[in-house]
């Protein structure tokens, strides 16, 4: 993954958690980055070592709660949001959504950004 | 898809260990490796190429970062690290079922309770002292008083002793 590309992930991994947490009753650590490399197709990467920090601060926070299973004799950790992490959820897309707009405004128009790339 | 045997999950298990992973993340990493081995071999790996190109991901390196990302991101803060006491940020991040946490958090009580006890057996022995050595006793006298004083010493730290055991009993389970 190039560089830029994870200083944005950085910033955005809550965002992409809850969002994705929304759309699913519970999750795991792995269906997580696979989720994303799904719907990515393969472009954008999440590494445990990003993820797993990520989610354990959202538990501490109280947006998520966890369960965990045994599954084929392993420990499986499941996270799901808690009803204050839906809200969470909700106004991190639209702050997100707010911030993609002001950027749009900031960038040159979507042409000559092209051009450059 | 096929599933990873106990005997492959140990092997990536003391990887784990070996690389330093919190305690905290163990489970869960060792989960999300196995996770990762299992696909690359429904991809159509091998076996021991799936688990070495797994374990490359997860090499020293990479259990470390997350180590101190994990660290960094879950710090005690602001509220937290003002109604922290000492014993909960030295042991942070540290294995608190092992014991250790639990006797600093019980030695303030365990010294009270010895230090009755100790003040309480020596006021009694100093009462029992006098009262042979006279061959009479009264409770009302000094003595007689550093005698119950004692005994009521000696009872009140012995309870609080039983107490805790007891509370520690039932935590440990």
């Amino acid at each position: 993954m190039e560089p830029t590309q994870s200083e944005f992930l950085r910033g955005t991994l809550k965002t992409i958690v809850l969002t994705l947490l929304t759309n699913q009753e519970r999750m795991y650590g792995y269906e997580i980055t696979q989720a994303v490399k799904e719907r990515t197709r393969g472009q954008l990467v999440l590494t445990f070592g990003a993820l797993y920090p990520v989610l354990h601060k959202l538990e501490q926070e109280g947006l998520l709660i966890t369960e965990s299973v045994e599954v084929e004799g392993r420990l499986r950790k499941y996270y799901s949001l808690t009803p204050s992490g839906t809200q969470a959820a909700q106004q991190k897309v639209s702050e997100f959504e707010r911030f993609v707009s002001l950027m749009r405004l900031l960038l040159p128009s979507p042409k000559l950004a092209l051009n450059n790339l | 898809m096929e599933k990873l045997n106990p005997q492959q999950v140990a092997r990536l298990y003391d990887h784990l260990v070996r690389s330093g992973t919190d305690t905290d993340l163990l489970s869960e990493l060792l989960d999300h490796l196995a996770c990762e081995v299992e696909y690359y071999i429904w991809l159509g790996l091998p076996f021991e190429s799936a688990m070495d190109k797994a374990l490359m991901e997860a090499d020293v390196n990479a259990v470390q970062t997350l180590r101190q990302t994990y660290q960094r991101e879950l710090s005690l803060s602001g509220l937290q690290l003002e109604s922290a006491s000492k014993d909960d940020i030295l042991f942070q991040f540290r294995n608190k079922a092992y014991g250790a946490y639990y006797l600093r958090q019980a030695y303030p009580t365990a010294l009270r309770n010895a230090f009755g006890l100790t003040l309480g057996l020596f006021m009694m022995l100093i009462g029992l002292m006098h009262m042979i050595g006279r061959g009479s006793f009264s409770y009302f006298s000094i003595w007689g008083a550093l005698w119950l004083g004692g005994l009521v010493a000696v009872t009140l730290a012995s309870l609080s002793w039983y107490l805790e055991n007891e509370r520690q009993r039932i935590q440990l389970g």
